[in-house]
């Protein structure tokens, strides 16, 4: 691990003032007497935050508000069932393994990989005629490769992330190609599948389409995973500061392994599911939700006032883009400019959520 | 700059600044007279820095005002104060380490060549090697790099690039933390010569010697109020000093009387390549064993070394009366060793994460039921450690990074608490910390050997060492050097036995300097 210093809070150096902040400071800074403690007078929402802190919650309404009125269609029910089925699931499950990586401070570029490793398997043990749970295993088998090859290049050697998942990135789209005769596709034959491949591409849960029941599922793990265990509390401490950790008795090696690891099965159930809907593996189709999905964490990373990645503000990012990527394609906006769409949203809510943290020092 | 010496060049009053809840300024006066050399003084902590911050427009006071050469300056940015003519020499203030001399000094402000908007490198490095030699006697090639300078010498470049822009005020901040005696007088020289020209100076320091030889005037700031505007003309150095800390000494050292247990950790020569040499040492329950040698001696590699971060390469150590090895910090931490270590904000707190984060973060497995953490019960130890060690903080949920020096290391030393560890590895515990937090860090290292835990005192603090350690050990290149009793040993007795004798007057001046006597 880097022992980098984090950098100190500082105040900036920026001259725009908030007025209102500052005359409730001057009037409580002449009650208080000399040596009395800081009491807590100051109410805990005005001081940490300021409402800028819930950009993500704004620019949810706002795009709401806007694609509702704009986009036929859009404010429908089996609209948001498609959203939800369509867009939502696969980048929101990918999405959780970047958001545990992103909380260590590292990065995983190897998610599609990871994703497109699992595909590959399992359509390939399926179309051999295999058990259905074999082909299972077989999926989630492969993306754990390629998430121990990660664990190792980065608590074993010691390899700074970004470096280790490119290189995984890299060697995932050769052996890809290598294994697919030049990325050609793998296409199921619709009459043979076993009931239980239907079910897990296009069956219910009580109701809910499947793939979307279990990316609540995995949601809710990921949430007790990073709040409510000692190791999500640790992964905090590493993204925090590597050094503090250490000095602190965690195993940081272990954790940042174990993260690595977690993050490629995600994302090799995230690959399952998404061949299972299609009934076919696409080379390399994993790639496409890279950058998505770090464009979601960050986009929730606004939720927390220190900057922090969460696994519901992840979620509420990955709701945001897959609503804004609906509803420009229902107002009829071309695949190309569904991106611009998609960038300047990003950049609109970290951009006012980090004048949001400027002015409240 | 048509003011008369003596005319009140820069007045700040009634500062007011907090950080996240806590007061840093409250309510700080400083006047600067024309031509004077102003002294600034105070505990870690006061508020100097801050109120300097405020000066350079870095931070924005909550309320108070500033004025200067008769400009009221309700709202400082960085870039107007130096339109104002003031300029600022900090140790840590960069200059660029890839750039030369010349263009360091001239950064912002490069002649170009002819007319033409290039830079004329050839003309910086002239200038530059001119100016230092006209202004400073110092022989620098204007081509040098930055990189190859000694501190010194990058100060007088600094000093120089602020000559260039004509300033009305000077301010040194600690300009002397890495210098040595010999450079130190020099720049003493240089800044009377300054002041021969008709430039004000503010002098930022907390070694008294300075401030004697060097300032007319001096205003003592302690926790975050001006207590004090002293001429030094006329009054001596202990009036300063009772001035900054407002309290005798004794009352610092809290006495206890522990009884002396067994012992909790036994060294047999432990020895690490390049940092010491078979060290044997006997720490006992209840005991407060000082530790101190000069860098390099090995005493900070040794307190390491228990903690697993420095390889041990003979030697065993017993802990209870088990033999172990300590081979990383989670295998001291699983052993109940706790490290509150020098530099805390690189190793001792998260400043990002909260308190309560902070706290718990070495002591997770206690609040874990069932595989997951209690919020609840993380919350009511969290408060119970913050009353204990009476921490200032808006909230348990406050990032540490918004408390003052002294509670973040109250933060350290409650994730240790937290932990139940039975003994302590301190190093330098009461570094930055300001004389108030520094005599509740005292007094709960006094409790936490009532209580029978081990105690390991690194500090080059002689007098924290006299005051509070039941015995101390003393290191001289890799050795122990000597073992004194507290009770009939004094700073000059330790300070031989850590020089060897040579260099001695130099550091007692600094170190009583630092415990403001």
């Amino acid at each position: 691990m880097t022992t980098d210093t984090s950098p100190t809070p500082s105040a900036p150096t920026g001259s725009a003032s908030h007025p209102s902040r500052q005359s409730e400071a001057t009037a409580e800074a002449r009650q208080r007497s000399t040596d009395a403690p800081a009491p807590e007078t100051i109410p805990q929402w005005l001081h940490r935050s300021s409402a800028l802190r819930y950009t993500v919650i704004l620019a949810f309404l706002l795009v709401f508000t806007f694609l509702s009125v704009k986009a036929p269609g859009f404010l429908t029910l089996s609209n948001f069932v498609n959203i939800l089925v369509n867009n939502f699931t696969i980048l929101a499950i990918v999405s959780l393994g970047m958001t545990l990586v992103l909380l260590t401070g590292g990065i995983d570029l190897s998610v599609g990989t990871a994703m497109d490793v699992g595909s590959l398997l399992f359509i390939s043990l399926i179309s051999a005629h295999q058990n259905f749970l074999v082909a299972i295993c077989g999926g989630l088998a492969g993306a754990l490769a390629t998430g121990a090859f990660n664990a190792f290049l980065i608590g074993g050697l010691r390899i700074a992330p970004f470096l280790a998942t490119l290189g995984t990135l890299f060697i995932g789209e050769s052996v890809q190609q290598l294994a697919t005769n030049g990325g050609q596709p793998i296409y199921l034959i619709t009459g043979t599948l076993a009931p239980a491949f239907i079910y897990i591409g296009h069956g219910s849960f009580f109701g809910v389409p499947f793939p979307l029941s279990l990316a609540v599922g995995l949601t809710v793990i990921y949430y007790l995973l990073t709040e409510r265990t000692s190791f999500g509390r640790n992964t905090v401490a590493l993204g925090a500061n590597p050094s503090v950790a250490w000095y602190s008795g965690a195993r940081v090696r272990y954790t940042s392994a174990l993260v690595y690891l977690l993050s490629a099965v995600t994302c090799g159930v995230a690959g399952i599911i998404l061949s299972a809907t299609i009934k076919a593996y696409v080379p390399l189709s994993g790639n496409a939700y890279l950058l998505d999905a770090i464009g979601a964490t960050f986009i929730g990373t606004t939720l927390h006032s220190e900057g922090r990645p969460s696994v519901i503000g992840t979620t509420l990012g990955v709701l945001l883009l897959s609503i804004v990527t609906n509803g420009l394609l229902l107002i009829g906006w071309n695949f190309y400019w569904q991106q611009v769409g998609t960038g300047v949203l990003i950049f609109f809510v970290l951009a006012t959520s980090f004048l949001g943290r400027r002015f409240r020092r | 700059m048509a003011l008369a010496k003596g005319d009140p060049v820069l007045s700040m009053h009634g500062i007011v600044k907090t950080f996240g809840g806590v007061r840093a300024l409250d309510g700080a006066n400083l006047e600067v007279e024309a031509g004077n050399i102003q002294g600034l003084v105070g505990q870690n902590g006061a508020g100097k820095s801050t109120l300097i911050k405020i000066l350079a427009g870095i931070h924005r006071p909550d309320a108070g005002s500033i004025t200067i050469r008769g400009l009221h300056c309700p709202h400082l940015t960085p870039r107007q104060v130096e339109h104002l003519g003031i300029h600022f020499i900090h140790q840590d203030r960069l200059l660029v380490p890839t750039f030369t001399v010349g263009e360091a000094m001239f950064l912002g402000a490069e002649p170009g060549i002819g007319r033409l908007p290039f830079l004329n490198r050839r003309e910086m490095a002239r200038q530059a090697t001119t100016i230092l030699r006209d202004h400073f006697d110092v022989r620098l090639a204007g081509g040098a790099l930055i990189s190859e300078l000694t501190p010194a010498e990058r100060q007088i470049v600094q000093i120089s690039r602020a000559l260039l822009r004509d300033p009305a005020i000077l301010v040194f901040d600690e300009p002397t933390a890495a210098l040595v005696r010999r450079e130190v007088d020099r720049l003493f020289e240089i800044i009377r010569r300054l002041q021969a020209k008709g430039i004000t100076i503010v002098y930022i320091s907390h070694y008294l010697s300075e401030i004697e030889s060097l300032c007319d005037q001096v205003t003592v700031l302690r926790n975050g109020v001006d207590v004090g505007h002293v001429s030094l003309k006329s009054s001596s150095t202990t009036e300063i000093v009772s001035l900054m800390l407002n309290r005798d000494i004794d009352e610092m050292f809290p006495k206890r009387a522990v009884p002396i247990g067994e012992p909790v950790l036994k060294l047999n020569e432990v020895s690490a390549r390049g940092a010491f040499n078979e060290i044997s040492l006997t720490l006992h329950r209840g005991e407060i064993l000082g530790l101190t040698g000069l860098l390099g001696s090995g005493a900070k590699e040794l307190v390491q070394s228990l903690f697993g971060l420095v390889r041990l390469h003979g030697g065993t150590i017993e802990i209870g009366s088990e033999r172990t090895k300590v081979s990383s910090p989670p295998s001291a931490v699983s052993k109940k060793l706790a490290l509150v270590p020098e530099d805390r904000r690189a190793h001792g707190v998260a400043l990002q994460m909260s308190v309560r984060e902070n706290v718990t973060l070495a002591s997770l497995q206690r609040f874990v039921c069932f595989g997951f953490l209690q919020p609840g019960r993380e919350k009511t130890a969290t408060n119970e450690l913050i009353r204990k060690l009476s921490i200032h903080t808006a909230s348990q949920a406050s990032p540490v990074g918004d408390l003052s020096g002294g509670n973040q290391q109250k933060v350290v030393l409650a994730k240790w608490l937290s932990r139940q560890s039975a003994l302590y590895l301190l190093d330098e515990p009461t570094v930055g910390v300001d004389v108030g937090a520094k005599v509740e860090i005292y007094r709960l290292i006094g409790e936490l050997a009532e209580q029978g835990a081990g105690i390991l005192l690194l500090s080059s603090d002689l007098l924290e060492l006299l005051g509070i350690a039941d015995r101390i050990l003393v290191m001289y290149r890799g050795q122990l050097a000597g073992e004194f009793n507290p009770a009939n040993s004094t700073s000059a007795d330790l300070l031989s036995c850590a020089t060897g004798t040579s260099a001695v007057s130099e550091y007692v001046n600094a170190v009583s300097a630092e415990s403001g006597r």
